[in-house]
């Protein structure tokens, strides 16, 4: 009954028949879950169904869209996948149980958000160039943080060392609350921080941020220059999630999903959401965008994690 | 003085019926489910996230804060009535209250935990009101070399926490240090004893080990007892504390606070030390170490209110920070930010209202309380009489329930039924489980922090030592001390054998 809905060009008759699920594969109260939960009461209301925000924690995010990967696609089971389940996990984890192309239907990129380089205030670098000389005057001596091996922190970082020749140790930590307490303390330097979480303390002038890793400004703080325009020509790393779905899911649901899911996130009240979460508008508007987005993510991502050396296995 | 314009603005904030309300609808959940097993306010909180979007942020971060709290007073219910911890903080709490609780004194237990717990939640709040900024600055001294230190004294103080047989106990806190390894090694990224299983990447729950061992093995050795076990609930003779076990408590009840306040103030587990921390302090303080474990009042009141003040203070690093020492945090700073508002340094001078509401509303809500919880002991002790076939089942169902929840994994159910058994082999065995779950919530902690420090030392070991970190060297130099202690009566009595063999 399924696969013959499935088969079907129309929007399936009888969908949204029951709740929708949107797992996140992460623990609540991470920006992937608030924007779930941000969005699913969006979603609800387009959709006439429930749509109910579930958290399946585990294995860096791995088990959460391997449990979608291989759920029904009757549209009813969403996830979030985010650049660690959909781009560097791939790369990460050798045995990884789902391919985050093929497995998957790309429906819609919600958030992008960028890291920051922030260095500790002690340290005598006020713009990444002066950091650089810093580093290669004495190599191996300083240590940067991240929230742990393999995160979008660390490979920004491994980015860093590579297009600047620097040695820079890594040291992670279990998740980026106490890496920026070491780097509040300066017993670590350096740090390539959600834009967001560190926001506050840049603000209040307790860490010096230097650049964001994005190719764009941030308007969520327009004053600081990206590392591109510091003198590492290309440097692009952001965070990014969105919506997705089992890879058989019907082509109308995708669609209709999509349209209300960017509706949503172009809504007032959820664009100063999104502002306070540091992300801006995606630029990816189709899922056959998203899905090019991802495969061109995946292949940078896979080259980078080999370079760094990093696993989990 | 300052300090008073600021509490008056909280106040002002704290009172308004509003709030009231929702510090209110805050405690009441908190306290069901903390005496719900294994439902915690993680779990909680992230399902009132999105109601709390279109609230004020006073009001939203009140309720929050009083789930979290409300859970530290519920949680100990379960653990003194049935022997089931409700919350990590109150796994120490079944040493004695559940004594208590056998010999018809859970009355008692549950009114000192409770009385405790408030007066732990009026200092501790007072502390926040009054040094929040320069505490967090101590937190920040506290560097992976000095966690590492504070883990190694609280594992030598660990075996204080057995009442049987040292080496028995010392065999449980190394299997709980092995238990603590599986995962996903921190440093290099390595998979260890997760045998492919996915769901074992990230470690095995302390929840789930904690229902498990306590409250599963529990109900299976109460199936051996068939006719006496419903024995203990027809000798309740008074449900408040008597003059003498005010007596007894008391100066535990202080000790507590002053122990749980501190190690809350630090983000890296501190909090979770406080109850273990101070049921050990009691241990070691008492001129009849020998009551403990038989259920002495001391051993209840010292770690509730060590767990509560801890709650408290927990908040500082957070507040003052940004920096959330634990999930529940977490959950806070999330709710926070979507309001826009991005909890750290700057919070204190800008949103004045916020803040100082925040901790008004801890000591209206703390009063709630205990007003709220000394009522219902009552009716918790009526619920004992319950037949055992109606109650066990029931209390299975909710702790499967609520370990499901903490990730929506079946897996973790089976991983609760594992260590039952294993806990039930422990009962027979007369080996305890505390000293277990104590060196698995530490050793993992003490590894990566040892790791850590090592990495930023360039291979170092003398960076533990090292007079510029005093911290650390002062932990070492009193988990010597105190492994001489615990050694030397050990030492004494095989002199004392050997004499009497001469002899």
């Amino acid at each position: 009954m399924l696969a013959l809905c499935a088969s079907t060009v129309a929007l399936p008759q009888d969908w949204p028949s029951r709740p929708v699920h949107l797992v996140v594969p992460y623990a609540p109260g991470g920006p992937v879950d608030l924007s779930a939960r941000l969005i699913a009461p969006k979603l609800q209301q387009a959709l006439g169904q429930p749509v109910v925000v579930e958290n399946k924690p585990g294995a860096g995010g791995n088990i959460g869209a391997d449990f979608v990967a291989k759920s029904s696609p009757d549209g009813h089971t969403l996830v979030m996948g985010a650049i660690a389940t959909h781009a560097i996990n791939p790369a990460l984890y050798p045995k990884l149980a789902y391919d985050p192309v093929r497995d998957f239907r790309h429906i819609a990129l919600l958030v992008q958000v960028p890291n920051v380089l922030v260095v500790n205030n002690e340290l005598p670098a006020r713009s990444v160039a002066e950091l650089v000389a810093l580093a290669k005057r004495q190599p191996g001596k300083l240590d940067f943080a991240s929230g742990s091996t393999g995160s979008t922190g660390h490979l920004a970082g491994e980015l860093f060392k590579q297009m600047t020749g620097t040695e820079l140790v890594h040291v992670p930590y279990k998740g980026s609350a106490p890496a920026v307490a070491d780097l509040l303390a300066g017993r670590v330097h350096l740090m390539f921080d959600n834009l967001a979480s560190a926001a506050p303390n840049i603000q209040a002038g307790k860490l010096r941020a230097l650049a964001v890793t994005t190719v764009r400004r941030s308007s969520f703080l327009p004053e600081l220059p990206t590392l591109d325009e510091s003198g590492l020509k290309g440097f692009e790393m952001t965070t990014w999630w969105g919506l997705m779905a089992p890879a058989k899911t019907p082509q109308p649901v995708v669609d209709r999903i999509s349209q209300e899911a960017l509706r949503a996130i172009e809504s007032p009240d959820l664009r100063e959401r999104w502002r306070a979460m540091g992300s801006e508008l995606p630029g990816v508007r189709t899922p056959a965008e998203f899905t090019a987005f991802v495969e061109r993510e995946r292949k940078l991502y896979a080259e980078l994690v080999k370079r760094s050396g990093a696993t989990v296995d | 003085m300052e300090i008073f314009h600021n509490l008056y603005i909280g106040f002002v904030v704290a009172v308004h019926p509003v709030n009231v309300m929702y510090c209110f609808i805050g405690v009441i959940l908190g306290t069901l489910i903390g005496v719900l097993p294994g439902i915690g306010p993680v779990a909680t909180i992230a399902m009132l996230l999105p109601i709390t979007f279109n609230l004020n942020p006073v009001a939203a971060l009140i309720m929050l804060a009083g789930i979290y709290y409300g859970a530290q007073y519920g949680g100990s219910t379960t653990a003194i009535l049935v022997n089931i911890p409700g919350e990590s903080s109150s796994v120490v709490t079944c040493l004695d209250g559940y004594q208590m609780a056998r010999q018809g004194r859970a009355g008692p237990a549950l009114a000192i935990a409770a009385l405790g717990s408030f007066f732990a939640g009026c200092v501790a709040t007072l502390i926040i009101a009054v040094a929040a900024p320069p505490l967090a600055e101590v937190a920040l001294k506290f560097g992976p070399a000095e966690y590492f230190s504070l883990m190694v004294f609280g594992l030598v103080a660990a075996t204080v926490l057995a009442h049987g047989s040292l080496i028995k106990a010392i065999a449980m806190v190394l299997l709980g240090l092995l238990l603590g390894l599986v995962g996903t090694d921190v440093n290099s990224g390595v998979l260890r004893f997760t045998f492919g299983v996915p769901e074992l990447s990230d470690g095995i729950g302390f929840v789930i080990v904690a229902m498990g061992m306590f409250g599963t093995a529990e109900i299976i050795a109460n199936l051996e007892l068939k006719d006496q076990r419903e024995i203990f609930t027809s000798k309740v003779t008074h449900l408040y504390p008597t003059k003498q076990d005010l007596k007894d408590s008391w100066a535990a009840v202080l000790r507590g606070t002053a122990l749980g306040s501190m190690l809350g103030i630090l983000p890296g587990g501190g909090a979770l030390l406080a109850s273990f921390g101070a049921y050990t302090l009691e241990k070691k303080v008492s001129k009849h170490p020998e009551r403990f474990g038989k259920g002495a009042i001391e051993g209840v009141a010292g770690p509730e209110s060590a767990n509560n003040a801890g709650a408290q203070t927990s908040f500082i690093p957070m507040l003052t920070l940004g920096i959330p020492s634990n999930a529940v945090m977490a959950l806070m700073i999330g709710a926070l930010m979507i309001q826009g508002i991005a909890p750290g340094p700057q919070v204190m001078n800008e949103k004045p209202e916020l803040f100082w509401g925040l901790i008004a509303s801890m000591w209206v809500g703390n009063l709630m309380l205990v007003v709220l919880n000394l009522p219902l002991i009552g009716m918790w002790v009526k619920l004992l009489t319950v037949p055992y076939r109606y109650l066990y089942p029931s209390i299975l169902v909710f702790m499967a329930i609520g370990v499901f929840s903490l990730s929506n994994n079946a897996f973790d159910v089976l991983i609760m039924a594992v260590f039952g058994v294993l806990g039930y082999i422990c009962v027979k065995l007369e080996c305890e489980p505390a000293p277990m779950i104590l060196g698995f919530i530490l050793g993992p902690l003490m590894e990566e922090n040892l790791r850590r420090a090592m990495l930023l030392s360039r291979g170092d070991p003398f960076v533990f030592v090292s007079p510029n970190k005093p911290i650390s060297l002062a932990f070492l130099v009193a988990s010597a001390i105190l492994l001489v202690i615990v050694a030397m009566p050990a030492i004494r009595k095989k002199r004392e054998e050997v004499f009497v063999e001469e002899g």
